[in-house]
């Protein structure tokens, strides 16, 4: 089914009047884990942004569509209710609304009507200790006091809980330390191990490969000046390890 | 009308004393249209001066009855607790005062620890003007929590006084949650005096009244201490509320903490006024004040105003302030999972008051809370 994944095409955003994406192209079929790698301030947050409807990102041009159904638009709570997901670099704290309350909220929205509250809360202590959760997660309100570490586990339940059809990591893996890096990894094969989430196409933004030494990608593009300049196998994300992006950008030549 | 305590003053004194004394509050504005200073409640409150009080879950161990039981049967307790915890620039309770009669006194025994939280509730009718004074006595290690009730009828006014009373390492809460309709007049002066290591927490929200103005005050006179206010108000429609916080740190080696929410929506006008004052010898006092206000419509209005005197030199000092519309960032965060937009704005709105609504001490009382808060962020 050719209309199948998360299809961007000809992508163009601007923020502030700030043309930040230059046209974008990528395809991410179900089931396959892409990379998107580039450095800083080359567009990757942007893209992440645009695609599930923050407000201030302003598309210009392009179409974005998933499994055929046009995101662009919609608003952010129904691109997340067609099986979109972003995992934050930088999640909201939201002071007394409490974790387990915001999760069934959020599932119910997604997925409604699948879970009763006490099926729900069984759901999520599994998911809870297949992440290593302490139970102490339940009783704390959204991100509110939490390490940078505690939250990204807390995307990671999200996605868990959610189970996306794509699911974008903006920068999952900045600022972790190695075990908590190695669990994120550990989070996204267990979607993809379980039933719901056999099917979902991740798109892995990062700007250390350090990442997909714990998920292997299928496919690799690297993003510079708003545009994806070079894409290849897992082995390009190796290379970038090894040479940095200077190399990159040496060899696709001026960009912007 | 409840027949008048036996004080040897006389209402025209009492009256007197209510207009010459400062209301330490801000003129009117072209937000807050009430002058608090001149209010002419006495001359319409006095002819329907009413209603009753009644109590349930009282324990055996305990005393709780009304002030004139308590005059003529506990003169001596009561005595020691009944205007010990007022101080002279208490404006409002002066109308109480002159008015008196109807109330509650709360005597707990030394030692004496009830789980269960009394009610006092007070009642009046459409039109009915109410000057409950409620006076809780606590003896040395007591531990008991007081839940006040209050309900008023159409057009109703209330201007009430809750004192405490608590002896060396006593232990008490007091809640008061006041909804009343929305063109009655709630006023409320809550003072506690606290002996050494005693625990002192009041939790209040203001939600009705058309105009609800509120005094809370606990002062720390001897070490140990430890003091905590939690207040939330929400004005909606053209509802007006005016809250006062006041930790006097006269003793030092005590602590306090307050935490006030408020919220404005509609046309509604809120103001809160946060006192810390910390005196020149009470060292090592640890006194923190955070107040946050959150504004749901443009017309909405609130001045949060902290007041920090700090006269010691070796304090621990916090306050901490936010005021603002529900964050952009959190509402694309939450909608980003699939919530809506409005049902987002209802969660972080709720969400906002919890850290208060949590200081309440019953789960029907929260649950009161709860509800008449999603009625206003409903209709915000």
């Amino acid at each position: 089914m050719s209309d199948q994944g998360l299809r961007i095409s000809g992508l163009r955003c601007s923020v502030e009047g700030k043309e930040i994406l230059k046209g974008i192209d990528l395809v991410v079929e179900p089931g396959k884990v892409h990379a998107l790698m580039g450095p800083n301030g080359s567009g990757k947050s942007t893209l992440a942004f645009s695609l599930t409807g923050h407000p201030k990102y302003d598309v210009t041009g392009g179409t974005a569509t998933l499994d055929g159904e046009s995101l662009l638009d919609l608003a952010a709570d129904k691109r997340a209710r067609s099986g979109l997901f972003l995992s934050f670099q930088y999640p909201a704290a939201i002071p007394g609304v409490k974790v387990p309350n915001f999760l069934f909220a959020a599932r119910q929205a997604v997925r409604p009507g699948e879970l009763t509250p006490s099926k729900f809360r069984a759901l999520l202590l599994e998911k809870m200790d297949v992440l290593g959760m302490d139970p102490s997660f339940l009783g704390r309100y959204l991100n509110d006091g939490f390490s940078g570490g505690e939250k990204k586990r807390l995307e990671m339940l999200q996605m868990a809980v959610l189970a996306p059809k794509y699911a974008i990591l903006d920068e999952t893996d900045s600022g972790l330390d190695v075990d908590a890096l190695k669990d994120v990894g550990e989070s996204v094969k267990a979607l993809r191990a379980s039933d719901e989430g056999k099917n979902t196409g991740f798109l892995i933004i990062t700007h250390y490969p350090r990442i997909l030494q714990h998920v292997e990608p299928d496919v690799v593009h690297v993003m510079m000046d708003g545009r994806i300049v070079k894409t290849g196998a897992a082995d390009l994300a190796h290379r970038i390890e090894r040479e940095g992006y200077d190399k990159i950008r040496e060899e696709v030549g001026a960009v912007a | 009308m409840p027949s008048l305590l036996a004080t040897g003053e006389d209402r025209a004194a009492l009256l007197e004393r209510y207009r010459s004394t400062p209301s330490g509050r801000d003129k009117p504005s072209r937000y807050f249209k009430y002058d608090l200073e001149s209010l002419d409640v006495d001359a319409t409150a006095a002819e329907r001066a009413s209603g009753n009080v009644t109590f349930a879950n009282v324990p055996p161990r305990a005393v709780v009855c009304d002030l004139q039981s308590a005059q003529r049967d506990h003169a001596e307790l009561f005595a020691r607790a009944y205007r010990a915890a007022l101080e002279p620039q208490h404006k409002y309770a002066f109308l109480t005062l002159a008015y008196g009669g109807l109330g509650a006194f709360v005597y707990v025994p030394a030692d004496c620890a009830i789980d269960e939280p009394i009610v006092v509730r007070y009642a009046g009718g459409a039109g009915e003007s109410l000057f409950p004074h409620t006076v809780v006595l606590a003896e040395r290690g007591a531990r008991v929590t007081v839940v006040e009730e209050l309900e008023l009828g159409a057009t109703g006014f209330a201007c009430g006084v809750s004192e405490i009373v608590a002896g060396d390492g006593a232990d008490v809460t007091y809640a008061a949650a006041q909804f009343a309709p929305e063109d009655a007049r709630a006023f409320s002066t809550r003072v506690a005096r606290p002996a050494r290591n005693a625990r002192i927490s009041w939790a209040t929200a203001e939600m009705g009244a058309s105009l609800a103005i509120a005094d809370v005050a606990i002062t720390i006179a001897e070490p140990g201490i430890e003091a905590a206010i939690a207040s939330l108000f929400f004005p909606t429609g053209a509802q007006h509320a005016d809250v006062v916080s006041t930790v006097d740190h006269r003793s030092g080696d005590a602590r306090s903490e307050t935490i006030v929410k408020t919220a404005a929506s509609g046309a509604g006008q809120a103001r809160f006024l946060g006192n810390i004052r910390i005196a020149a010898h009470a060292q090592h006092s640890n006194a923190s004040l955070r107040d946050d206000s959150l504004l749901l419509s443009k017309r909405a209005h609130v001045d949060s105003i902290p007041a920090l005197e700090i006269a010691a030199n070796d304090v621990k000092a916090f306050h901490g302030a936010t005021v603002g519309a529900i964050d952009e960032e959190a509402l694309f965060y939450m909608t980003s999972r699939g919530i809506t937009r409005t049902e987002a704005e209802r969660m972080i709105a709720l969400g906002f008051f919890e850290p208060v609504i949590e200081r309440f001490p019953t789960e029907a009382l929260r649950e009161r809370l709860r509800a008449a808060l999603e009625r206003k962020v409903g209709a915000a």
